[in-house]
């Protein structure tokens, strides 16, 4: 049994459902090991009611937030997958499926950047990357659906040759237009190089990586670990309003390029939606997070 | 305002308060209840409150008060949250919201002066705070700013109690203008208090003066990596 349309579109409507109702295990963990730390009453309260938000919504099957976002899904495909059906369609049709049917419904986030209108459609909607993965037998589907709240925070800038010190100054500078706007603390994705694009997608990819996974370069590592602490030491606290914990995570990542250096920061959120799950050949469907 | 009312705190003074100094106070926000609340006080409310997340909603407020209309929804003396919301009508011919959060303040900036001063407004809140012109005119009037919780849909929703009224229906859901009974809404954060202390603006300064420093300190991590 091959990888169909059918089990593309039901998968892609569940990711999106299933995110918007729970916080992702290692964020969970990541806000109790800040509550740990956090010195301050304040941000120590804003702490524990996130955790409170967020067993709540799984306990009784809320949202955890009204901005459902807008839909965002990585699909990366295997190259020994065998697919039947149109699966960029599946996504598409899966979304307006799941607008119809989802308890409670969302609200109109999808917006015409021209005129401003708002629906559940629009064009390019849902937002997809495609990526190959060799030799794998299976779809990858990751959905991060994203928010306005921490969205409009992302930033890039291009450099030529810089230093790691005008990098790392390039972020501590969005870290700071960003300030107490994006729901702290936030997970932090950092794409250095490639092309405006690539840098791009790569800051955005960095989010999703786990928190408390270590970078595998020796070089990155140690970058994300300063970075951290550098943005934790700015004070805006949960939800900005003071305290230690401004970011969970900063997740570096990097592609070669020529000289002309792109860099991007982006932001997700405290609730740090993300699910992600597998079809394989023999149809199965395996759930990630 | 007596001057040590209007005295404004430092950073060094903006530390938040033990979970059990948090205190219910009654909505609509009396002028007096609001101007004895300091920056980083945190708080529970009860009673009612007007709310909507839309951008469009606020400027047919503010051409009410320049025109001198009557809102669809009285709001002198009142409050006027930046909060979202999905409501459906119930059987019975009446409102239910099914969840509420906070949207981002920031954006309705240059259109809150207007209306915390015409509405004498006594509180305004959602996320991320207001920018010194609304500080102002919140210092002015007696209003507060209240932070809530992003991301907090379940415990916000849970709050309330009854939909009051419900108006410009021809708005997409979270733009509606809503005014709704709550009870133990909250906790919320004092962001800015009714004497111009404001904890972002006090924050940001704070972060900006620790630049060189946390700069210096990534120079020194770099240099021993």
């Amino acid at each position: 049994m091959p990888i169909t349309y059918d089990a593309v579109k039901a998968l892609s409507a569940q990711l999106y459902d299933w995110s918007l109702r729970r916080v992702p295990p290692d964020t969970l963990g990541g806000l109790e090991a800040a509550l740990a730390t956090e010195t301050q009453d304040g941000a120590r309260q804003v702490l524990r009611m996130m955790l409170g938000s967020a067993r709540k919504a799984e306990a009784e099957d809320r949202f955890v937030c009204s901005d459902a976002g807008v839909p965002v899904y990585h699909v990366t495909i295997g190259t020994a997958a065998r697919l039947d059906g149109d699966i960029k369609a599946a996504i598409s049709d899966g979304f307006d499926a799941l607008v119809e049917r989802i308890s409670p419904p969302l609200l109109k986030h999808v917006t015409n950047p021209l005129t401003n209108e708002r629906g559940h459609k629009g064009r390019d909607m849902p937002l997809v990357t495609w990526d190959v993965a060799g030799g794998a037998d299976w779809v990858e589907i990751l959905c991060q659906p994203k928010a306005l709240g921490s969205g409009r925070w992302a930033a890039l800038e291009t450099f030529s040759f810089p230093t790691l010190a005008q990098i790392e100054e390039y972020v501590m500078k969005v870290v700071m237009q960003a300030g107490s706007q994006h729901c702290p603390p936030v997970i932090i994705g950092v794409g250095i190089g490639g092309s405006f694009d690539v840098a791009a997608r790569i800051a955005s990819k960095a989010t999703m990586r786990a928190i408390g996974t270590t970078n595998p370069e020796p070089m990155l590592a140690s970058m994300e670990a300063r970075l951290l602490r550098a943005v934790n030491a700015t004070g805006f606290g949960p939800m900005g309003t003071g305290g230690d914990t401004t970011a969970l995570a900063v997740h570096v990542d990097y592609a070669s390029g020529h000289g002309y250096t792109p860099v991007a920061v982006c932001f997700n959120c405290w609730i740090n939606r993300r699910t992600r799950a597998r079809i394989h050949n023999d149809g199965s469907v395996e759930r990630m997070e | 305002m007596s001057a040590p009312q209007d005295q404004k705190q430092g950073t060094a003074g903006l530390n938040r308060p033990r979970p059990a100094d948090i205190r219910t106070l009654r909505f609509p926000l009396t002028r007096d209840d609001a101007r004895r609340l300091r920056a980083g006080d945190m708080i529970l409310a009860d009673g009612e409150i007007v709310i909507t997340a839309g951008l469009p909603t606020v400027q047919r407020l503010v051409a009410c008060a320049e025109e001198a209309r009557d809102p669809p929804i009285a709001l002198d003396g009142g409050s006027l949250f930046h909060l979202g919301s999905y409501s459906q009508d119930t059987a019975d011919g009446g409102l239910e919201i099914l969840y509420m959060n906070p949207t981002t303040s920031t954006r309705f900036n240059p259109l809150m002066p207007r209306l915390i001063r015409h509405f004498g407004l006594t509180a305004v809140g959602g996320k991320g705070g207001l920018d010194a012109g609304c500080v102002e005119a919140m210092r002015e009037v007696g209003c507060v700013y209240l932070s809530f919780l992003g991301g907090g849909a379940p415990l916000h929703s849970a709050a309330i109690k009854a939909v009051r009224e419900v108006a410009y229906p021809d708005l997409v859901a979270h733009y509606r203008l809503v005014r709704l009974a709550v009870e133990g809404l909250g906790p919320l954060t004092v962001g800015i208090d009714a004497h111009g202390n404001s904890l972002f603006d006090a924050l940001q300064q704070q972060a900006a003066d620790r630049m060189p420093d946390i700069l210096a300190r990534l120079d020194a991590d770099r240099a021993a990596s």
